[in-house]
C-alpha cells in the first residue's frame, strides 16, 4: 500500500523501529540508519539462540536494511544527506543538533516549514520544548514521570513498573499516525511538515480518562479517584488461577441485569439483601465501589469453581471474566488462534514465529517481514542507490575507520 | 502556544481547517472508551465527528466521579465531537444512521459482534450505497473464535492477554493496573492507525474497507517487546518490582529519601553509571561486562548498588546521574505534573472549557508543524440532534433530486 515510500529510520530501541515496523508492513521501504556502536536494543537481554541480536531487536527490525554510519561526521554526512533527500520519511530519536552535525540541518528546517516533502517524525523523551528537552529519557522514568507507577502496588512502597513497554509501543503508534496523517495531508498540499511526539505526551494523552477524573470532581468517589490508594488487584480466587469479573455491563444508568441468577446459582442469595448490593452486580464487582468489602464474600463460594468454569459461569449469566493468564497461554489459546495473531515465516533456514500486524483489513495487503538486518549489511547497497561509488565510500571513511559494513 | 489551552468557548465544535483530516466525516456509532477515544483522535486530526448514543445514554455518563454531575470519563473520550441521539433498534433512527453513513469517510462502531448487521447497519449495506467508506469495528475478543461474544473491558483484557501478570512485586503472580481503561486507549490508539491506513489506501485504490481492530490485539501491541523475548528468546518475564526485563539497570532504587528512577540501555551509559557512583572500577567486573550479563546477574550488581544510592538524596542522583547522561527521573502525580514547566510547555495535559466546568484532559499526541491539531471541548448529549438531522435530511433531499435529475 505504501509502496514506493523510501522511510529513513534513524532511531533505536523501540519506539521509532516500531513505527518503522508497522510502516514496512503497510508496504513501505525502511532502511534503518544505525551509529557504528549499533542500535542498543540489539544489546537487549534475551537474545535469539544462535545469535547475539536481543529477541525484541529481531522483531522489532525485520524487513528492514541497515546502514551504519562511520564515527566521523564529514563522512557520516555524506552520506546520510542524500539518503534522506531521497527518502518521503525522516523518522528520528536525535536531537536537532546531532542532526545538524551530521548535515541535515537545512533539510529538516525546509521539511518543518513546509518547504520540501519529506515528513520529518522526530520522537524524543520529554517533548521538544522546556527545561528537561535535552535530557535523555527512558520507558521507565517516563511511566514515574506521568503517574502510571502509581496504580500498581501499594503506595509507599517500592514502585512497580508496568512490564509493557506502554510509552514507547504508544509514541510507536502514535508515531505511525502521524506519518499517516501527514501523508494524507501532503497528498492535498503537496508539502511535508514535521511531527514532534514524546514518550512522556504519549503516556499523557493515553490517560486523559484518569487526567479528567482528578481535575475537579463532585465528590472522592470511583477507582479513577481513589485508584492509586486501592490495595492491590490481584483478581478474584477460586479454586485454582484468580479471575477478574464484572457485572452490570455499559449502557445507560443503571446496567444490565444476570448478577441476580448468578449470586444464586453460586449459592450466594445473602447478597441481594445485602445493602452494599445492587441487583445489577455493578457496585459489588469489577471496580465497584465496595468490591473490597466483598471480595472474601465472594471468594468463599468461588472455592468450589476452577478459573475458567467460574469464568464460563459469570459469562453464562452475561457477566464479563477471564482468569489471569500469562502471555505465553494467551497466545496459543483457541481466540488468539482462531484470530491467527501469531505466525510463522522462515529465514536463513530458521522458522521464527511473529505477532501480526495488530488489525485486520478487508482488502489491504500486508507484507509478511520476516528477517532483520545485521549492523550496516546493507551501507554499501544504499550507498551506491544514492549514488555514492564505493571507492568514494572507502574513501569518504577515512582511514582504520570501521563502518560495520563489512563485519 | 496551545489552541486547547485557550479554548474558551465550551460549545463551539468548531472545526479546524488546518488540520490533516479536515473536510473528513465520521460517524461514531460507540460507547465506553475504545470507540469512543478512537473517534476522538480522528476528530483531533481534524475531522469532524458526529456521536450517536443510544437513548439510554453512553453508560460513561455516570461512571465515577462526575463533575457537576456530569461523568469526566465521558468528558475525556468524547472531545472534538458533536452529539447525536438516535435508536438504532427502530426504524427512524436506522434510516438517519444508514443517511449519516452515506455521507461519512468514517464509521466507528464497537457493539458485541453481529450487533450491527442485525440493526441492519453492518458493513455490506453501508458499503452499498457508499463504496468509499472505511468502516472500523472495534471488539473485545476480535470477531471469529470461541469468545467473539463474549463481553470485555479493560480489566478483562489485562486478565486474559496476560498484561497483568507482567507486573508486581518479585515472586507475585500479578498486580492489575489500577488505572483502568489504558487497554481502551490503546485499543484506539491502533484502531486510528488502521483507520489511517485504509484512507491512504483509499487514496490510491478509490475503495474504503472493512477495518477490525481488537483490544486482544492491541494489548498483545503493547506487549509487543514482552511477545517477542518469548516467541523468538524463550523468556518470560515475570513481575519484577521496578526492574525492566531487558536491560539492568533499569529500576528504582530507594534514595536517601525517595526513590530514583534510573535507566542504563547502552554500554556507555553503563561506564557513565559507574562513574556516578563513584565506582568506575565496577565497570570492568566482568560478571556486568555487557547487558545481557548484568540481566542475569541483577542480584549482585543490585547488591553492590543499593546501599550506594541510599547514601544520598535523591535530588543528588538527578543531577549526578544528569551530568553524566543518564536517564533518571523521579515519581509525580497529577498535582505535581500538571503544572510542570516540561508539561506545559509542550502542550501535554489540555485544559478545556466544558458545560461541567474546566476539566484537564490528555494533549495531542503528535505536533504537527503545518496542520497543528487541538483538543475541542465535548458536547452536550443530545446537542446537536436538530441540526444534525436538518442537515442530513436536506443533503439526502439534494441527492433525491440529484438522482431523479438524472
Amino acid at each position: 500500500m505504501l509502496d514506493g515510500l523510501r522511510i529513513v529510520e534513524f532511531a533505536e530501541g523501540v519506539a521509532g523501529p516500531l513505527a518503522g515496523l508497522r510502516l514496512s508492513e503497510l508496504g513501505a521501504d525502511v532502511v534503518k540508519v544505525e551509529r557504528s556502536s549499533g542500535d542498543y536494543m540489539r544489546g537487549a537481554y534475551p537474545t535469539a539462540p544462535g545469535g547475539t541480536d536481543g529477541a525484541a531487536f529481531i522483531d522489532l527490525n525485520r524487513g528492514k536494511r541497515s546502514v551504519a554510519l562511520s564515527e566521523s561526521p564529514a563522512a557520516a554526512a555524506a552520506l546520510l544527506q542524500p539518503l534522506v533527500e531521497r527518502a518521503g520519511v525522516l523518522i528520528t530519536d536525535q536531537q536537532d543538533d546531532a542532526l545538524s552535525v551530521l548535515g541535515l540541518a537545512g533539510i529538516i528546517a525546509a521539511s518543518e516549514r513546509g518547504e520540501s516533502r519529506l515528513i520529518h517524525i522526530s520522537i524524543s523523551p520529554w517533548g521538544r520544548r522546556g527545561p528537561l528537552s535535552s535530557r535523555k529519557g527512558s520507558e521507565l522514568t517516563a511511566q514515574a514521570m506521568t503517574g502510571y507507577t502509581r496504580y500498581l502496588g501499594v503506595q509507599g512502597e517500592p514502585a512497580r513498573r508496568l512490564g509493557a513497554d506502554v510509552a514507547s509501543v504508544g509514541t510507536g503508534t502514535f508515531a505511525v499516525q502521524a506519518v499517516l496523517a501527514a501523508l494524507y495531508s501532503r497528498a492535498r498540499t503537496g508539502k511535508g511538515q514535521r511531527v514532534d511526539l514524546s514518550l512522556c505526551n504519549s503516556l499523557l494523552a493515553m490517560k486523559s480518562i484518569h487526567l479528567a477524573a482528578q481535575s475537579n470532581p463532585d465528590k472522592y468517589e470511583g477507582p479513577r479517584v481513589g485508584g492509586a490508594y486501592h490495595p492491590p488487584e490481584l483478581g478474584w480466587k477460586t479454586k485454582d488461577e484468580p479471575v477478574f469479573m464484572a457485572f452490570g455491563g455499559s449502557v445507560g444508568p443503571t446496567g444490565r441485569a444476570g448478577w441476580v441468577d448468578f449470586v444464586k446459582e453460586v449459592g450466594l442469595e445473602k447478597l441481594l439483601e445485602d445493602p452494599r448490593c445492587d441487583k445489577n452486580g455493578r457496585i459489588s464487582t469489577g471496580h465497584g465501589a465496595h468490591v473490597h468489602e466483598l471480595r472474601e464474600v465472594y471468594e468463599e463460594a468461588f472455592t468450589n469453581y476452577s478459573g475458567e468454569q467460574l469464568a464460563d459461569l459469570i459469562r453464562k449469566h452475561r457477566g464479563n471474566a477471564s482468569v489471569y493468564q500469562r502471555v505465553d497461554r494467551t497466545l496459543t489459546h483457541p481466540q488468539t488462534e482462531a484470530l491467527a495473531i501469531v505466525c510463522e515465516a522462515e529465514t536463513d533456514g530458521q522458522v521464527r514465529k511473529f505477532r501480526r500486524f495488530p488489525a485486520r483489513f478487508g482488502r489491504l495487503q500486508l507484507k509478511t517481514l520476516a528477517r532483520p538486518p545485521g549492523l550496516g549489511e546493507h551501507t554499501h547497497e544504499i550507498a551506491k542507490e544514492v549514488g555514492i561509488a564505493a571507492h568514494e565510500l572507502a574513501a569518504l571513511k577515512g582511514s582504520g575507520e570501521n563502518a560495520g559494513d563489512d563485519a | 502556544m496551545s489552541d486547547a489551552r485557550h479554548a474558551s468557548s465550551p460549545v463551539t465544535g468548531a472545526t479546524n481547517d488546518r488540520a490533516p483530516l479536515a473536510g473528513l466525516k465520521v460517524l461514531d456509532v460507540s460507547i465506553m472508551a475504545a470507540g469512543p477515544w478512537t473517534a476522538a483522535l480522528l476528530g483531533m486530526l481534524g475531522a469532524d465527528v458526529i456521536k450517536v448514543e443510544p437513548p439510554a445514554g453512553d453508560g460513561t455518563r455516570w461512571a465515577l466521579p462526575v463533575q457537576n454531575g456530569m461523568g469526566t470519563n465521558f468528558m475525556a473520550m468524547n472531545v472534538n465531537k458533536k452529539d447525536i441521539t438516535l435508536d438504532l433498534k427502530g426504524d427512524e433512527g436506522r434510516a438517519h444512521a444508514l443517511t449519516l453513513a452515506r455521507g461519512a469517510d468514517i464509521v466507528v462502531q464497537n457493539f458485541r459482534a453481529g450487533v450491527m448487521e442485525r440493526l441492519g447497519l453492518g458493513y455490506e449495506v453501508m458499503r452499498e450505497t457508499n463504496s468509499r467508506l472505511v468502516y472500523c469495528s472495534i471488539s473485545g475478543f476480535g470477531e471469529s473464535g470461541p469468545l467473539r461474544h463474549a463481553g470485555c473491558s479493560d480489566p478483562i483484557m489485562q486478565a486474559f492477554s496476560g498484561f497483568a501478570r507482567l507486573n508486581g512485586a518479585p515472586g507475585e503472580a500479578l498486580d492489575a493496573f489500577r488505572f483502568t481503561g489504558f487497554i481502551d486507549l490503546s485499543t484506539a490508539a491502533v484502531a486510528v492507525e488502521s483507520i489511517l491506513a485504509a484512507l491512504i489506501d483509499r487514496e490510491r485504490t478509490g475503495c474504503g474497507q472493512e477495518v477490525r481492530v481488537s483490544m486482544l490485539e492491541a494489548s498483545l501491541e503493547m506487549q509487543s517487546t514482552r511477545v517477542a523475548e518469548w516467541l523468538l528468546g524463550g523468556e518470560l518475564m515475570r513481575p519484577n518490582g521496578s526492574a525492566a526485563a531487558a536491560f539492568a539497570p533499569d529500576r528504582a532504587y530507594p534514595s536517601l529519601d525517595r526513590e530514583i528512577f534510573v535507566s542504563v540501555c547502552r554500554e556507555s551509559e553503563w561506564r557513565a553509571f559507574c562513574r556516578a557512583l563513584d565506582m568506575p572500577g565496577l565497570a570492568d567486573d566482568p560478571r556486568f561486562a555487557t547487558n545481557p550479563l548484568r540481566v542475569r546477574n541483577r542480584a549482585e550488581l543490585d547488591g553492590i548498588v543499593e546501599p550506594v544510592v541510599a547514601q544520598r538524596p535523591a535530588i543528588w542522583w538527578l543531577r549526578v546521574f544528569g551530568r553524566n547522561g543518564i536517564a533518571c527521573g523521579l515519581a509525580h502525580d497529577f498535582e505535581t505534573f500538571r503544572y510542570h514547566q516540561q508539561i506545559v510547555e509542550n502542550d501535554m495535559v489540555a485544559p478545556i472549557a466544558t458545560p461541567w466546568g474546566e476539566v484537564v484532559v490528555g494533549g495531542v499526541p503528535w505536533h504537527f508543524s503545518e496542520t497543528p491539531c487541538a483538543v475541542t471541548p465535548p458536547p452536550r448529549p443530545d446537542e446537536h440532534t436538530a441540526e444534525i438531522l436538518a442537515t442530513a435530511s436536506a443533503d439526502a433531499k439534494t441527492a433525491e433530486e440529484v438522482g431523479s435529475d438524472a
